[in-house]
Formats: structure tokens, C-alpha cells, sequence
């Protein structure tokens, strides 16, 4: 605050002394507050390691990664990738890491979709609509994740019925009840490679005849359907290809046996009840992104589209959306970190995820707080700046080419 | 020629009237359904044939929720019993809101002496007397009052919560609080009944009276006081003891507070030419930005006590305080930095143009044209902050959350998960709610745009 009032360098004159010239210089100020901010951080650096050295030989701690390759000992309720309890803890990373990409992924896709339809509902000339998905997005967005997630789980998924009075939906395609979720997994055979093949051959088909399609209607102006050709490509051609190779694809139905459901694609209720309160929360956000979005294209773009000529769908798709995306997509992805990040509440309802298996049960285990806390936070900080570059890039390329 | 025209004209003109006087046709009816409740049914909710199948659907969907709602809560409810079978016996598809209300001290308090309550009530309503000022238009001195809120009041509440013995100094610096206090509401009664703040009355009397003079008189009230509260020892209530929408409002209160000065400071310093500064605070801003709120917890939980000299130990909610003040600061940066980047460029040049050094810009030219353009994205972090403390109930603290946790665990209740919970979400509800609404209120209020 003591900063003088320069009117300009020439009224300072000889009458000033050096120093406080000097002290008057906003470079050799600067470079007084660094030196004096670096020199606090040096010193609380040293302070914290020297303190934590000395505690943790205090309680006979070691410190070091060298409980990655030991044994964990403990098993897990539900991992996508192989595990026993004989595994290394540097496997449970794995494994945490895997759980918490898996039902973060599910999340953003349900989240947006659902996400996007309560947006728009929010904006339908329906004034019932209307105002039910405006109730929806404050009432959610008004109450804390946390809560949400236990009435899920607590509140519904637990009280499903047993095994024995399970909900059987779409004859028994999937099963519901208090041991989790079941669906009727495919089993594909030995053959089914070639299939794959037909479809991905297929998408590439597909994407060079829309290619085409622009370059003649770049061209000509005339846009020619490619709609049959793609339906061959993308259907017809994998369904022959599969019925060809033999139909190498088996059904694994859940079937009761014994207390429990066994066969088939499971999640537990934990997983459920994250998943869905997941979902429903960044949703309702999702939606007021996705009405401000479509709100800020003014009206004078849809007016201008119609006046030449072009139908509501064609405005829809070629003036409104992808103007509005442009507002949409940055807070988006945003909100996609966030569900990444939310995901770790899975440790109040059990479901191993990364937060729960490693910064809980690897670090009561092991007991390496250090390492364990800052592995965990490293890998939320790569999902995260991996994430903002990706943004960075797309803010990059659809910035408007202001001249 | 022309008077041959006119007549033939009048001629047919004549014959036409004679045939067929001119009758107006009366005026024709608005069309049908265009005003009144009727019309605007069929504008918003029966336009198309597929919004009128949409507006049955849901319509029936929500009678049905609604009816059922109002069987399980109230009608078929039970508000009198001792336990969970008590309730299930007397109606076992109502709600059994008896819990809920046998517990409603413990979701306030926690397990909070009970015959100490009477503090976390004062210190609740002090807080609410000395916002007051704040939200009344009539009242001219709001500055001051509100850093005396936001410097002394902590001061004063951690001894009232606490208790404890204090010495000299914690005497005196709890002191100021209630002094700071009783000045604002000094301040506020004259206000309102005479219409003038203290310093204006004190001009009326005696002449000019300089701030030294005010000064004095605030420092002879905190003497005064001292002296008074050096009198007062109250009751030890261990932190372990504390709970419930209490807890909640203290880990949110302080996170606030400290958040919006630490955070102006951390955007300030990364905005600044410093290379040092700025990367030292890219770095804290950036690593509380990517980590889950959940992680720094378990951070301060785990990692705080190796860090700590011996002998030195710093109970549970201090270090969930910690972990969401640090969290909160690093969110808040981001919101600052936001305001200071919607800050014209021109304002910095005129502002050197005048001659004002960075302190001085910073100060009085760019910090209040940002925090205004700030205020509703302060609230609605201010939002999240109070949504995200529900998050201490995961490291074992009992804030509202935890409490209600703890009642469907207890013996008593063990199962009565809807009741509870449904009382917590409607008090983060009411919370959030507000805030939202004032923000909004704000953003209306502050904007200055033409339009």
C-alpha cells in the first residue's frame, strides 16, 4: 500500500537517494517479494519433510513404493479386470482405477443424454414440461450429491427384494434385486472376429461415402442420399458376414442357483445407486447448460435461416445447434471432470473405486499415507488436465475468426 | 362531360341505396379460445396432439405422486412413538415422522451438551442480528459493519463454542468480537429510530469528530467489556461433541470466510508478472482444482498429523476445516480470476494514465468493478461449498449428514432411512434455495448494463 505516487521518472530528481529509488523500482521490488516468498516456501518445504522424516521414524514408519509389489490380501466385491486376494497393491490401483473410469463413463453418457432432454424440456412451449423439468433441475441441484447418493442406495436399492422375489424385466433379459443388477451377457465365440471386422469395415464405408456426399454437394450444390448404401454397409453386410461365420454369439442368461443369481453381466447395488445418483445429479446441471446454450443463439439467427427459406429442421441442425454447441460444450466437459470427480463419494456406499480401495483399504494396509495420497492425487490431476488440454484444443478450433 | 358522370353515378348510387339501406354487419366475435384461462390451456398445454397425450400423462403421473405423498406423509403418518416398531405397529404404510422428531436436537446440536445448547443458539442469533444491517436498504453504514462481522465474529463464537478457560489474551480478543457486536446494533437501532448512524448523531452534537474519535469510543467498549467477560468462564464442549446443522454451518461458515480473501489473493497472484508468485499459485490452484474434495480430506486426515510437531495435535473438525478452507480458496481463485479477466483493458491504462500504482489499481479500480461483476458466481460457489460439506461426514465427523446417517443406524431406528433423509435434503433445499434466489435477486440489482 505504500507504493509512492510516481508522476513521472523525471521529477525524482538527485534529491532522492539511491535506496529508496531503488526501493521505488517495480523490478527490483518484484524480485524482493520473490525472493522473500521463495525463501518462506524453501523454509516450510524444509520444516514439513524434516517434521514428517522425524515423526515417521518416531512411529517406526517407512516410507518408499516398495509395498506396490507386495501382497495385498484382501478381496473386492467387484472388479472389471482379474483380481485376487494375492495380487500386489499396485493391481488394486489398477483395479480402483479401472472401477472409477468404468461408472464415470456409464455416468457421462446417461448424464448428457438425459441431461440434454431436461434442457430442452425445460424450454417446451409446454407449460407443464416446462415447469416440471425446472423443478427437477432445482431440487437436485439444491441438495448435496452425498445425500442423494445414500437415498439411492439406502432408499432403494437395499430395499429390493431377495434373490428369491427378484424383478425379472423383459423376460428375464435383466434381473434386479438386492444383490445388484443382472443382464444377459454375449458370449461371442471364436468366429465372431470377422464380424467385427465387417462392422468396423463398415463405419469406414459409411464415413467415406458421407465424404463424398459434402464433396459433390460442395461441388454441385446438390446432396446426394447415401442412406441405402450406408444401411448396406453398416447392417446388412456384418448380419451376413455373422450368419456366414456360423452365429458365433451365445447368451449367458442370469439364472438363480442356489441364494444368488450367478451368470450373465452383474453390477452390485453400490454401483447402481452411484451410477444413478450420478446420472440425475450432473444432469440437472447438464440441462442448465444446455438451455443457456440454445438460449444465447439469438433470435435473429433462427428468423434469418427461415427467411432464406430453409425449414425448422434444416435451421435447427445447420443455425441454432451448432451455434449453441459452441456455448454448450466448454462448461460440458466440466461437468464431465466433475463426474469423474464426484465418483470418488463411492467410498460412503462401498463401491471399490479408486478413493475406496486405495486412499482407504490399501492405506489402513499398508499404511504409506504419503505415497498413497499423492499417487491417488496424481491420477485425478492427469484425468483432469487431460480433460482441460482436450477443451483447450476444442476452444481453440471453434473460436470465432474475429477479424 | 363531368356533370353527365356524376350524375349517372349518383343515379346507380340512388338506386342501390333505395334497394338496400346500409346495414353494418355487427362486429364478429373474437376467435374462439384466444383469451381468458381456457385459451391459454390450449396455447401451453393441449397445442398438438402430442402435448395434450404429454400433458395427460404427466398430469396423471404427478396427481398420483402427489396423492401418494400426501398418504405417506401425512395422512397415514405417525409423529408419536418411541421406536421404529412403535411406528410400523401403529401404520405400517405411513411415515414415521416421530424419528425425525425425537432426533431433531441431535440434527441440530449433535451430541452437544445439552444444557450448553444455549450457546450455539446465541452465537446463531448473533450472527443473524449483525446480518441484519446488511440486508436493510435504510442502513447507511454497511462496510464496516460487515468486516466486523467477517474479523471479530469468529473471535468471539470459537471461545463461546468452545468454552474453556481463557487467559488474558483470548479474553481480550473474544472481547472484540461481542464489542464489534454491540456496536453494529448500537449503529443499527439509531439507524432505524433516529435515522442517522452513531458517528452522523455524535457530528450533530459536538461538531466534526474526527475517526480517531470514533475509534476511542469503539476501544473504551471493548475495554468495558473485557472487563465484564473476564467474569464469564463457560463449560469445555470438546469438538467431538459437536454436530448436526451446527457442524455444518461452521465448517461452511469458516470455509467461506476464508475463502474469498484467500482466494482474491491467489488470483491476484496469478495473474501477476512475478514468475515465482504465479507459478506458486498456479500450482496451489490447479492441484485443489483436479482433486476430488474426498482426497484432500483423507489428505488432512492421514498426512496433517506427520506434519505436526510432537505434542501438537489438531482434533478432527480442525483438519476437515482445513482441507475445505484450502479446497474452497483454490475454487474461488478461479471465480476471481474470472471477474478480474471481464475487466477491461482500458481500466488498467487509465488507471496508470492516472498515475496509480499496482496496489492503488488494484484496489480501488479493478477489485470493486470485479466483485461486483463476481457476486453471483461467489454465491453460487458459496452453494456448492455448503452442498460439499456433507462430504466431513465421510471422514467420520457428524454434520447434519452424519447425523441423519446416524439415526438410521441407531438401534431404536434402525431402517428409517426416507424420513430423515427427506428432513436433511429439505433443509439443504431451503439453504441452497435461498441462496440461489438471492443471487439471482442480485445479479438483477447490481447489473448496471443499459438495456
Amino acid at each position: 500500500m505504500n507504493s509512492p505516487v510516481r508522476v513521472g521518472n523525471t521529477t525524482h530528481g538527485p534529491e532522492r537517494s539511491r535506496l529508496s529509488r531503488m526501493a521505488s523500482d517495480p523490478k527490483i521490488r518484484g524480485w524482493v517479494a520473490q525472493a522473500v516468498v521463495g525463501t518462506l516456501i524453501v523454509l516450510a518445504g524444509y520444516y514439513l519433510v524434516s517434521q514428517t522424516i522425524y515423526n515417521m521414524e518416531k512411529r517406526g514408519l517407512t516410507a518408499g513404493f516398495d509395498f506396490l509389489s507386495s501382497t495385498a490380501g484382501f478381496s473386492i466385491g467387484f472388479h472389471l479386470i482379474d483380481y485376487q486376494p494375492t495380487d500386489t497393491f499396485s493391481r488394486v490401483f489398477l483395479v480402483g482405477v479401472v472401477n472409477t473410469l468404468f461408472v464415470s463413463v456409464i455416468a457421462i453418457i446417461f448424464a448428457t443424454l438425459f441431461g440434454f432432454v431436461m434442457g430442452i424440456a425445460r424450454l417446451s412451449h409446454n407449460w407443464l414440461i416446462a415447469r416440471l423439468a425446472a423443478t427437477y433441475v432445482e431440487v437436485v441441484r439444491n441438495t448435496p450429491l452425498l445425500l442423494q447418493i445414500f437415498v439411492w442406495y439406502l432408499g432403494v436399492f437395499t430395499l429390493l427384494p431377495p434373490p428369491k422375489q427378484a424383478f425379472e424385466l423383459v423376460f428375464g433379459v435383466f434381473v434386479l434385486n438386492n444383490r445388484g443388477f443382472y443382464a444377459t451377457a454375449a458370449v461371442p465365440g471364436e468366429l465372431f472376429w470377422i464380424t467385427g471386422i465387417a462392422i468396423i469395415a463398415g463405419l469406414a464405408l459409411t464415413f467415406m461415402f458421407r465424404r463424398s456426399a459434402r464433396a459433390q454437394q460442395e461441388a454441385t450444390g446438390d446432396a446426394p442420399s447415401y442412406a441405402w448404401k450406408a444401411l448396406a454397409v453398416l447392417v446388412a453386410a456384418p448380419a451376413a458376414v455373422f450368419v456366414l461365420t456360423g452365429a458365433p454369439l451365445s447368451w449367458e442368461v442370469p439364472t438363480l442357483k442356489g441364494f444368488n443369481y450367478q451368470g450373465g453381466w452383474a453390477v452390485p447395488p453400490p454401483f447402481l445407486a452411484l451410477l444413478i445418483a450420478l446420472t440425475v445429479y450432473t444432469s440437472a446441471f447438464i440441462a442448465e447448460i444446455v438451455r443457456a446454450g440454445i438460449q444465447s443463439v439469438g433470435k435473429g439467427q433462427t428468423e434469418a435461416a427461415l427467411s432464406l427459406g430453409l425449414p425448422r429442421s434444416r435451421t435447427l441442425k445447420l443455425v441454432v445447434i451448432p451455434q449453441a454447441m459452441r456455448a454448450i460444450i466448454p462448461p460440458l466437459i466440466s461437468q464431465y471432470l466433475n463426474i469423474v470427480k464426484n465418483s470418488s463419494l463411492a467410498v460412503a456406499i462401498a463401491y471399490p473405486d479408486l478413493v475406496g480401495l486405495w486412499m482407504q483399504t490399501s492405506l489402513n494396509q499398508a499404511g504409506r499415507a504419503i505415497e498413497i495420497v499423492a499417487t491417488t492425487m496424481l491420477f485425478y490431476m492427469v484425468v483432469s488436465l487431460s480433460i482441460s488440454g482436450l477443451l483447450n484444443i476444442y476452444n481453440r478450433r471453434v473460436q470465432l475468426q474475429e477479424r | 362531360m363531368s356533370d353527365m358522370h356524376s350524375e349517372t353515378d349518383m343515379a346507380k348510387a340512388g338506386v342501390t341505396k333505395d334497394a338496400e339501406p346500409f346495414n353494418p354487419k355487427p362486429a364478429r366475435l373474437p376467435p374462439g379460445l384466444s383469451v381468458g384461462p381456457l385459451a391459454w390451456m390450449k396455447q401451453n398445454l393441449f397445442a398438438t396432439w402430442l402435448d395434450t397425450i404429454i400433458t395427460i400423462i404427466c398430469a396423471v403421473i404427478i396427481f398420483m405422486l402427489v396423492r401418494h405423498l400426501v398418504t405417506w406423509g401425512i395422512l397415514d403418518s405417525v409423529w408419536d412413538a418411541a421406536n421404529r416398531r412403535e411406528c410400523m405397529n401403529k401404520s405400517p404404510e405411513g411415515a414415521c415422522w416421530a424419528g425425525p422428531r425425537l432426533w431433531f436436537h441431535q440434527f441440530i446440536y449433535g451430541l452437544y451438551n445439552v444444557d450448553e445448547r444455549w450457546r450455539v443458539n446465541i452465537g446463531f442469533f448473533v450472527l443473524v442480528a449483525w446480518m441484519v444491517p446488511l440486508f436493510l436498504s435504510r442502513v447507511t453504514v454497511k462496510l464496516p459493519t460487515a468486516a466486523g462481522l467477517v474479523l471479530t465474529y469468529p473471535l468471539f463464537t470459537s471461545y463461546l463454542f468452545y468454552g474453556g478457560e481463557k487467559g488474558m489474551l483470548w479474553t481480550i480478543v473474544s472481547a472484540l468480537g461481542i464489542a464489534c457486536f454491540i456496536w453494529a446494533m448500537i449503529n443499527l437501532l439509531l439507524e432505524l429510530f433516529a435515522g442517522k448512524p452513531l458517528g452522523k448523531l455524535l457530528e450533530q452534537k459536538f461538531g466534526m469528530i474526527s475517526l480517531k474519535s470514533r475509534m476511542l469510543l469503539l476501544l473504551a467498549l471493548w475495554a468495558a467489556v473485557s472487563i465484564v467477560w473476564s467474569g464469564v468462564e463457560l463449560e469445555v464442549v470438546r469438538t467431538v461433541r459437536w454436530g448436526g446443522l451446527f457442524v455444518t454451518l461452521v465448517v461452511a461458515g469458516i470455509g467461506i470466510t476464508f475463502a474469498l480473501p484467500a482466494g482474491i489473493v491467489l488470483a491476484l497472484g496469478r495473474r501477476s508478472k512475478l514468475p515465482l508468485i504465479r507459478i506458486v499459485c498456479v500450482v496451489f490452484i490447479e492441484v485443489f482444482r483436479s482433486v476430488p474434495l474426498i482426497t484432500v480430506l483423507f489428505m488432512a486426515t492421514t498426512m496433517v498429523p506427520l506434519f505436526l510437531p510432537e505434542g501438537v495435535t489438531f482434533d478432527k473438525l480442525l483438519r476437515a476445516i482445513i482441507a475445505v478452507c484450502l479446497f474452497a480458496a483454490a475454487y474461488m481463485a478461479e471465480v476471481v480470476r474470472g471477474g478480474l479477466q471481464s475487466i477491461p483493458r482500458g481500466q488498467y491504462e487509465a488507471a496508470a494514465a492516472m498515475g496509480l500504482g499496482y496496489w492503488r489499481t488494484t484496489g480501488l479500480i479493478i477489485m470493486p468493478q470485479a466483485l461486483k461483476l463476481m457476486i453471483p458466481n461467489i454465491l453460487s460457489n458459496f452453494i456448492g461449498l455448503f452442498k460439499d460439506t456433507t462430504l466431513v461426514a465421510i471422514i467420520g465427523l457428524f454434520d447434519l449428514l452424519g447425523m441423519v446417517q446416524a439415526m438410521s443406524e441407531a438401534t431404536d431406528w434402525i431402517g428409517l432411512v426416507d424420513e430423515p433423509y427427506l428432513f436433511a435434503a429439505l433443509v439443504y433445499f431451503i439453504g441452497c434455495f435461498a441462496m440461489s434466489r438471492y443471487a439471482r435477486h442480485l445479479e438483477n440489482k447490481l447489473s448496471t448494463e443499459h438495456r
